[in-house]
């Protein structure tokens, strides 16, 4: 256990003082892509202010939601072997998303 | 040594607290926002790949199952928010009185039920 966990405390407040902003303008940019067309959608990640929030919303969401569910982890569950084997799944998992988003505004915005 | 830990308190057989509660609820949300954010990262993903599999999300988004996750969504996210800005206070010391703290979290309550409702309301 080398990790520096009052790093990780202060990731997890500084990724949440940047989500509680985003997270606004998210769930307001979603009531407006209810409405729109495939087309659209398009059009508005090919903006680059609004794909680059994304990609900061993403990257903030993944470490923060990466953090938050090794504490619980780490918490409940006692076996050593189990918490090492459910990092890794959180890590995979938090890791592979983001790539996903990663892939998909750089190919939006190349479309 | 495991034999020996002291084990962390059974949950079923103490009084509930609103504290307690809500801390159990901000883990709770946590979790199934962190499997929202894949969901997230699945949805701007079918977009990037073409309107053919933008189309398999419409489906599944017309669905009134899909409207029902949705709201618990974002009734769950304006929660999360609201009670981890209580929490951001608490890292700083502040409002970690009795008083405050019972206050801050009604606060949090009536919010969240506020922001879902005006979310919703559009």
């Amino acid at each position: 256990m080398k990790s520096n966990y009052a790093s990780k405390w202060i990731l997890q407040r500084v990724t949440a003082l940047i989500l509680i902003p985003l997270t606004f303008w998210f769930i307001y940019q979603c009531i407006s892509f209810q409405s729109m067309s495939y087309g659209e959608i398009i059009y508005f990640f090919q903006s680059y202010i609004n794909s680059f929030l994304f990609l900061i919303m993403m990257t903030a969401m993944m470490i923060h939601a990466k953090l938050g569910c090794e504490t619980i982890v780490q918490d409940y569950v006692t076996s050593a072997s189990s918490i090492k084997t459910l990092k890794v799944i959180i890590n995979f998992i938090t890791l592979m998303s983001l790539l996903l988003s990663l892939f998909a505004i750089v190919k939006i915005g190349i479309l | 040594m495991i034999d020996n830990r002291p084990l962390s308190p059974h949950l079923s057989i103490h009084k509930k607290i609103l504290t307690a509660t809500f801390s159990i609820f901000h883990r709770i949300t946590g979790i199934a926002l962190s499997i929202g954010s894949v969901l997230i990262s699945t949805w701007i993903f079918l977009i990037a790949l073409g309107p053919k599999y933008f189309l398999f999300f419409e489906i599944i988004a017309a669905s009134i199952v899909f409207k029902i996750i949705l709201f618990f969504w974002t009734l769950g996210i304006f929660y999360h928010t609201f009670n981890g800005v209580r929490y951001l206070f608490w890292s700083y010391g502040l409002g970690m009185d009795l008083k405050t703290v019972y206050n801050s979290g009604y606060l949090t309550l009536l919010l969240t039920v506020l922001a879902t409702l005006f979310v919703w309301m559009f």
